[in-house]
């Protein structure tokens, strides 16, 4: 532990959501790099366990939208916990909300103050809310908002979903649910996946998806999905229906899945604890994150600037990873299981650490570009095959000889 | 490890000595560099011998001190602690304290506190792999007199998921699956119900109540339950679970005692019953102030064991009920943690 901390953490702060329903925001300063635990907003209760969260991670007015297991969706001003406004959910507690985002503003109507979010249930209602953010907690009330549902799929169960940078598409997929995707404006279903075809021996595998992301922030054509059956897939739209490239990784089922943002590299957490990034390019393993992480991980979170991830989970610790040396930064006990984590990017220590966080930034960048420089390499399915035949070939000609 | 370093430290300084140059010859010759067997042997039989001689010597001027003090009505001096692995243990921030309130509070919301709580009586399941015989059935056999309001369930050829569901209909609070290998009991799944957790231990060590010797045989009382040394987030939670599965009004008629005792992440299970002889002869106070209550005269209280006798590893706590492939895992124990002997996880 004390080599642990020796590693200085750069300045990051966190807010983390756990099953009591308690709000921590976790810091790191300029002073003291090891990140502490700064405030705790909430009162600790088990149905107020938080499901899902959202962060409008803007510099003005940022904005953090919960979504709890008793069925309320709470505006929650990220900066000092303050509840801006609450809603309770109509079936709420028996078909609680799995998936929540909270769209960005756009910066012209900073004024209005009203707020949209897209949420979907575990039964498949995915519904588009625009709600009014009150400065004062008044009463829970659904009559000034308004709502647009639509089912996203008839059977199964939801478990994962994810709205694309420029926030007119969103995917869902989970048990029995293949992957699909939605125009938010026309809600109408754009795409959806297929099931890989029975193996050799016949046996068919039940569709289940446990986590899914956007590959890049520009174009919506790239999802990767992580299964219960530990595969990583990655889809292209334009491409097929069937994964472009799968991926087995471990044994245990993928539980998170977390793009960089140089469009190629992913960070996957698995059911057993395993923290590892992926070259979804080739589907070559780039390294495992190692450091006694021993419970799920639930949640990955990626800052957009400094090149570091944050993860949390079962094991009730917050983490802090470097992602060029996949070096664990420093751990945070935080007692409770985690479900969820986000990154507040604007916050600096006071404007001291400005100067390092740029710093560092460039680095990255300078780093982004150097990987960019190489080639993307794809490789279809068909060279997979081609490569394993040839094996097989040569395989048997050994056993010619 | 002490052991060892003093060891070379006394080889460093024969170096020192043989680099001077003293007179002593036989000091300085190690033991490790002598390349005739017999001879490394004798000589190091005779260092051995010394070492043993001193430690004697040491140990009887201790013990001549403390006479002494006692004699002249001193302050016996300080007896040294021994250093162990547990306690220069590595420091864990995750050991509870008894004033966190987030720990109050989360202990009310999970899984266990409506037993905990005397809302739900615990009744308990308890079944088998397989493939059962010998030791297997024997063993459960006295599980079930250990822990009450248990019923065993012949397994079949049943998946363990099905009988999770059958059990959850049945109001169930617990399963028990012990796990037979080569005809001996090697593991042991506990599951709370209806969402708790699973715990897998590994299960060794077993000692059945005919082969313990002076054994006592248990009263159908509800027992009282000894719990040690389960100190932090992980262990407490064991600890709670394994307090889910006995009822939480122990019946002090019964004189009966189950003890968890956790030591270097091995948790002990022993079952004993009080014992209040009373003897005419002897002087002694009887220690158990219940004793004194119900008996009179000189009463002597001991412990009586009435098996079985076993010891419990943890290897992994799953979140929810048992589900190998889409399970996931609260806490589980990697190759990589066991860097260091003295780390502990309960």
């Amino acid at each position: 532990m004390a080599a642990v901390e020796s590693r200085d953490c750069p300045v990051i702060r966190a807010l983390t959501f756990d099953v009591l329903g308690l709000i921590k925001a976790i810091q790191s300063s300029y002073a003291s790099t090891s990140p502490k635990i700064v405030e705790t907003w909430g009162h600790p209760d088990s149905s107020n366990s938080i499901l899902s969260a959202s962060l409008n991670d803007s510099k003005f007015n940022p904005l953090l939208a919960v979504a709890r297991k008793n069925g309320h969706i709470e505006l929650v001003n990220p900066l000092n916990g303050d509840i801006h406004s609450s809603r309770i959910i109509e079936n709420g507690v028996e078909d609680p909300i799995v998936a929540l985002h909270l769209f960005k503003k756009d910066p012209t109507d900073s004024l209005s103050r009203e707020c949209t979010l897209v949420t979907c249930t575990r039964k498949g209602n995915a519904a588009l809310r625009s709600l009014e953010v009150d400065k004062t907690p008044s009463e829970d009330s659904t009559c000034n908002d308004s709502v647009t549902t639509w089912n996203v799929c008839s059977s199964g169960e939801v478990l994962c979903s994810a709205v694309h940078g420029n926030e007119s598409q969103a995917l869902f997929g989970g048990k029995g649910v293949e992957v699909n995707l939605w125009d938010l404006e026309t809600r109408s279903k754009t795409w959806s996946s297929k099931a890989p075809p029975k193996s050799s021996l016949g046996i068919f595998t039940p569709t289940c998806f446990t986590a899914a992301t956007f590959l890049n922030k520009e174009d919506h054509h790239k999802i990767v999905a992580g299964t219960d059956n530990h595969q990583v897939r990655l889809y292209d739209i334009s491409a097929q229906r069937r994964p472009v490239i799968s991926v087995d990784f471990r044994e245990a089922p993928i539980k998170a899945v977390t793009e960089d943002i140089d469009g190629h590299t992913i960070y996957i957490g698995t059911g057993s604890g395993d923290l590892a990034s992926i070259d979804i390019r080739t589907g070559k393993l780039l390294g495992c994150f190692l450091g006694k992480c021993s419970g799920s991980i639930r949640s990955i979170v990626r800052h957009p600037e400094i090149p570091l991830i944050v993860s949390v989970g079962l094991d009730r610790y917050l983490r802090v990873w470097d992602v060029k040396t996949r070096q664990l930064l420093s751990a945070v006990f935080l007692k409770q299981h985690l479900t969820n984590v986000v990154i507040d990017s604007n916050f600096s220590d006071l404007g001291t650490t400005g100067i390092a966080v740029d710093a560092l930034s460039d680095e990255a960048q300078l780093n982004q570009n150097e990987v960019d420089a190489s080639p993307p390499v794809k490789r279809k399915k068909g060279d997979k095959k081609l490569k394993s035949k040839k094996k097989s070939k040569k395989i048997v000609e050994e056993e010619d000889d | 490890m002490g052991g060892k370093r003093k060891n070379g430290e006394d080889d460093n300084n024969d170096i020192e000595e043989k680099e001077e140059g003293s007179v002593n010859k036989k000091r300085e010759i190690l033991p490790s560099l002598i390349k005739n067997k017999q001879k490394r042997s004798a000589v190091h039989a005779k260092v051995k011998h010394e070492k043993k001689r001193e430690k004697k010597k040491k140990s009887k001027a201790r013990e001549a001190a403390e006479r002494r003090a006692l004699e002249l009505g001193e302050e016996p001096p300080v007896k040294a602690i021994p250093r162990t692995i547990e306690n220069t243990r590595e420091v864990d921030e995750t050991v509870c304290m008894p004033d966190d309130q987030e720990l109050f509070a989360g202990n009310d919301a999970d899984e266990f506190s409506s037993i905990l709580k005397q809302e739900s009586a615990p009744k308990i399941l308890i079944t088998t792999c397989r493939f059962n015989s010998s030791r297997g059935p024997a063993f459960i056999s006295e599980l079930l007199s250990v822990i009450p309001n248990a019923h065993y369930y012949k397994r079949g050829t049943y998946d363990l998921k099905k009988i999770v569901e059958y059990a959850n209909n049945k109001d169930f609070t617990s399963i028990i699956v012990v796990h037979t290998n080569r005809r001996e009991p090697d593991a042991l799944l506990v599951m709370s119900l209806p969402d708790g957790p699973t715990a897998h231990f590994k299960l060794s060590n077993l000692v059945l109540r005919k082969n313990i010797k002076n054994h006592g045989n248990p009263t159908s009382h509800k027992p009282e339950l000894v719990l040690n040394n389960f100190t932090t987030r992980l262990g407490h939670r064991i600890g709670r679970m394994i307090q889910s599965l006995f009822p939480q009004d122990p019946n002090f008629r019964g004189r009966r005692v189950v003890t968890f005792h956790n030591q270097r992440d091995f948790i002990f299970f022993r079952h004993h019953r009080y014992v209040f002889d009373s003897k005419e002869s002897k002087g002694t106070k009887a220690k158990d102030t219940k004793g004194e209550n119900t008996l009179q005269g000189n009463v002597v209280a001991r412990l009586q064991e009435c098996g079985p006798r076993f010891t419990l590893k943890l290897t992994s706590l799953q979140h929810g009920t048992f589900d190998t492939k889409g399970g996931e895992y609260e806490w589980v124990h990697k190759p990589e943690m066991d860097t260091s002997r003295r780390r502990f996880f309960l």
